[in-house]
C-alpha cells in the first residue's frame, strides 16, 4: 500500500500526524504548568463559599477584589516587601560587583594558583546549603549580627554561579583588546569596567536576574537568622501568615499572588536573558 | 629545586598580586561564610553545643543588699527589683527565680524569654542583663552514634532516600520527553518555555501554599480532577487525604517537586538538542533510520554532558528537600512520613537547641551526597559523550 502512494504526500501527512500530536501533548504539558496559577488566581478573588464549591469556578461571580486588602492588611506586608526588595537589591549589587573582578581574574590573568582556586571555588557547588545552617547560625550569633540586616546580606554579597558566570563571557572578549588597550596606557581596571564589562552586558543581566530572583525567593536563611517581625522577607512572612490565618484560602491564594506576580513581571520583561542563563548552565 | 621567582619573570608576579586584588572581596565573604562553616560543621559534629547564659550589660547597681538577698534566696523577686526589670521591658508577672547561688541569681521573663542575672559584688548588687555565650564540650563520636541510634533520622534517611530515588528519575525522563517535543515544534515555542519555566522561578514558599490547597481532600483540584477521571471511566473512587495520610505524602510531595522541576530541566535539555550538528540527523536520515531510532541512537547520546549535568544537580537538589515539608505539612506529617534529613536537622538545632547533634546529622548528610557525587563523576561520568 506505502509503496504505491506518492512518497512525498506519505510523508507529509505523517508529519501532519506527528506534529498534531506534538501540539497536543505541548499544549497538555502547558495547561498542566499554569493551571495551580490560575486556580490560584481565580481562588484569590472568592469567598469563602464560592471557594468550596465544586465543580469550580474558574471565572468567580462576583470577583471579590476585596481579598486582596484583606490580606494586605491582615499582616504588616509592607515590611515585607520592603525587605525582600531592598535585600533583593542590596545582594544583586554585591554579588554582581564582587563577581566582575574575580571572574575577570579567573577568565583573563594569569597567576600563581589560579588552577586550585578554581577547583575550589567549583567544589563549593558540592556541598549542600543545609549543612552550613548550623555553623552560620553560630557565627551570625557571635558576630553579634542576629537580627540584623548584615546577616541577610553580607554572607549573599558573593556567589560561585556568578563568578563561573562571568568569566564564560569574559573568556569571549578578545585579548587584542587588551593588549591595544594597554598601548595605549589604560589602567586594567579601567579596561575592565569601561571595556570588558559593556561587552558581557547580557552576561551580567543574567547573573543580576537569577540573583534577584533567588534573593526574592530566599526562605530558610531569614527565617533562622532573624526573628524580628521589622527583618521578615515576603516567604518568611507567608509563613506565617499561613499560621495565623490557616485554611481561609482565599485570602492565602490572595497573599500567595501578591509574591508571586513580582517575579513574574521580571520574568516576562527578562524572558530572554533568564532562557539564555538556563542554556549556559546546561553547557559546562 | 629552585625558587619559583627565579623561573618566573616580574610580571606574572605583578599580575598574581593584582588578581589576588581582585578576588578578595569574593574569597573574604566565602571564606568567612562558607568554607568556614563547612569547616566547622565537621567540628561541632564532635561537640557538645548550647547556648550557655553569661552576664551581660548592667542595667542597675544598688546597695539595698540586705533587704533584697533573703527575698532571692528564697526565691522571691524584690518589688523594687521587680520595678527595676519592668523599666527594662520584663512583665512582671512572668518573672521567677531560675537559678539561686550563694551571691548569685538568675531571674527569667517567660514573655520574652529574656534573662537576668543579679550578682552580688560586696554591699552591692548588681542587675545584669543575661548574655548567651557558645559553651563547646567535646563528646568525640557521641553525637554520630546517637543519631545513628535515633529512629527519627533512620526515617528520614529513607524518606529522602525514597524521595530522590523517585523524583529525580521521573523528573530527568519527563524533562527529556518535554525537551523533545518542545525541539519539534515549529511555532509558539516561546510560549511553550515560558510556560515550562514559570513553576521553577516562583517563590518555593507561595507556590507550596497553592500546592497545599490543590491537595486538600475535599476541595481540592486534583481529587476534584481524580474523580471527574474516575466516574468518566465509570470508577469508584475514594477521596485520598493527600495531606493527612502517612502513605501519600511522600506522592503529593514528589508530584508537586516534579511539575516543579520538569520545565526548567527540559529547558536545559532544549538548549543541549538545539547545540546537536545538524549533519548527524542528516547523516541518519540518509541512511534511512527512523524518528525513534535517531532520538535513541543519536539526540539521547549526544545529549549525555547535559543529562549528567542534570542528575548531579538534580541529586544535591533533591537531597535537601525542605521548605515544601515546612509549608506543604506544616511539620513533619503525619507517622513522620514527610520527616527528611534536613528537617531532621533543622529541628534538632533550631527547636532542640542541640547544634551539636545537628551538625553530626548534617554531616551525614554531606557524605551521602558526596559519595554520590564522587560516584557519578568516576564511573557514571565515563559514559558521557564530550564530543560533538
Amino acid at each position: 500500500m506505502r509503496g504505491r502512494r506518492p512518497k512525498l504526500t506519505g510523508y507529509l501527512l505523517r508529519r501532519a500526524v506527528g506534529l498534531v500530536v506534538v501540539y497536543v501533548l505541548l499544549l497538555g504539558v502547558a495547561v498542566t504548568m499554569a493551571l495551580p496559577f490560575l486556580w490560584m488566581v481565580t481562588t484569590s478573588l472568592k469567598d469563602t463559599y464560592q471557594a468550596l464549591r465544586l465543580p469550580p469556578q474558574w471565572i468567580p461571580r462576583p470577583a471579590h477584589w476585596e481579598n486582596y486588602p484583606a490580606a494586605w492588611n491582615a499582616a504588616p506586608f509592607g515590611i515585607y516587601f520592603w525587605n525582600s526588595f531592598f535585600l533583593a537589591v542590596t545582594t544583586t549589587v554585591g554579588d554582581v560587583v564582587t563577581s566582575i573582578p574575580a571572574a575577570y581574574a579567573l577568565a583573563k590573568m594569569t597567576f600563581l594558583g589560579r588552577g586550585v582556586l578554581l577547583g575550589l571555588l567549583l567544589g563549593t557547588l558540592m556541598i549542600p546549603g543545609q549543612m552550613l545552617l548550623v555553623p552560620s547560625f553560630v557565627l551570625i550569633k557571635r558576630l553579634g549580627w542576629y537580627n540584623t540586616y548584615w546577616a541577610l546580606i553580607i554572607p549573599w554579597t558573593a556567589g560561585v554561579f556568578g563568578i563561573f558566570l562571568l568569566r564564560q563571557f569574559f573568556k569571549t572578549v578578545p585579548d587584542e583588546l587588551w593588549d591595544s588597550a594597554r598601548i595605549d596606557g589604560c589602567s586594567r581596571l579601567r579596561y575592565m569596567f569601561q571595556i570588558a564589562v559593556p561587552l558581557i552586558r547580557p552576561g551580567i543581566a543574567t547573573v543580576a536576574l537569577f540573583k534577584f530572583v533567588g534573593s526574592w525567593n530566599a526562605f530558610l536563611w531569614v527565617m533562622i537568622m532573624t526573628d524580628k517581625v521589622e527583618l521578615r522577607t515576603i516567604p518568611v512572612g507567608l509563613r506565617y501568615f499561613i499560621q495565623d490565618i490557616g485554611t481561609d484560602y482565599p485570602r492565602l491564594m490572595a497573599a500567595a499572588t501578591m509574591a508571586i506576580v513580582p517575579v513574574l513581571i521580571l520574568f516576562f520583561f527578562a524572558q530572554k536573558q533568564f532562557v539564555q542563563g538556563i542554556a549556559r548552565t546546561g553547557i559546562k | 629545586m629552585p625558587l619559583l621567582s627565579l623561573r618566573r619573570g616580574r610580571r606574572f608576579w605583578l599580575e598574581t598580586v593584582e588578581a589576588y586584588v581582585y578576588l578578595l572581596p569574593t574569597l573574604v565573604v566565602l571564606g568567612l561564610f562558607t568554607f568556614y562553616p563547612f569547616v566547622n560543621a565537621f567540628r561541632y559534629s564532635a561537640y557538645d553545643i548550647r547556648t550557655r547564659t553569661v552576664p551581660g550589660p548592667v542595667v542597675h547597681t544598688s546597695p539595698a543588699v540586705d533587704a533584697w538577698v533573703p527575698l532571692l534566696a528564697r526565691g522571691r523577686i524584690p518589688e523594687e527589683l521587680a520595678a527595676v526589670l519592668a523599666s527594662q521591658g520584663a512583665v512582671r508577672d512572668e518573672l521567677w527565680v531560675r537559678a539561686r547561688q550563694a551571691d548569685r541569681w538568675t531571674l527569667k521573663d517567660d514573655a520574652s524569654g529574656q534573662e537576668y542575672i543579679v550578682i552580688r559584688e560586696g554591699d552591692l548588687l548588681k542587675v545584669h542583663r543575661a548574655a548567651t555565650r557558645w559553651a563547646l564540650d567535646p563528646v568525640g563520636w557521641q553525637n554520630f552514634t546517637r543519631v545513628f541510634a535515633d529512629p527519627d533520622f533512620a526515617k528520614a534517611l529513607r524518606n529522602t532516600a525514597v524521595y530522590v530515588g523517585v523524583s529525580v528519575p521521573v523528573t530527568l525522563v519527563l524533562a527529556l520527553l518535554l525537551a523533545t517535543l518542545l525541539h519539534r515544534a515549529l511555532w509558539g515555542k516561546a510560549f511553550f518555555r515560558l510556560t515550562s519555566f514559570l513553576p521553577y522561578i516562583t517563590p518555593v514558599v507561595a507556590i507550596t501554599m497553592v500546592w497545599a490547597w490543590i491537595y486538600d481532600r475535599d476541595y481540592g483540584l486534583l481529587n476534584y480532577f481524580l474523580r471527574m477521571g474516575a466516574s468518566w471511566l465509570g470508577l469508584e473512587f475514594n477521596l485520598i487525604n493527600w495531606l493527612n495520610s502517612a502513605r501519600y505524602v511522600m506522592p503529593a510531595l514528589i508530584l508537586m517537586n516534579v511539575w516543579r522541576f520538569v520545565g526548567y530541566q527540559a529547558l536545559i535539555l532544549l538548549a543541549g538538542m538545539q547545540g546537536i550538528d545538524r549533519e548527524h540527523y542528516e547523516a541518519a536520515r540518509v541512511d534511512g533510520a527512523g524518528a525513534w531510532a535517531v532520538w535513541r541512537r543519536i539526540t539521547v547520546p549526544l545529549l549525555t554532558p547535559q543529562i549528567f549535568f542534570l542528575l548531579i544537580i538534580s541529586l544535591i537538589g533533591s537531597f535537601k528537600i525542605f521548605e515544601e515539608v515546612l509549608i506543604l505539612l506544616q511539620g513533619p506529617g503525619p507517622e513522620k512520613s514527610g520527616l527528611t534529613i534536613v528537617y531532621y536537622v533543622f529541628t534538632k538545632a533550631f527547636d532542640s537547641g542541640h547544634y551539636g547533634l545537628a551538625s553530626a546529622a548534617s554531616v551525614v548528610l554531606f557524605a551521602i551526597i558526596f559519595a554520590l557525587s564522587l560516584f557519578q563523576l568516576t564511573v557514571v561520568q565515563r559514559r558521557v559523550h564530550y564530543e560533538r
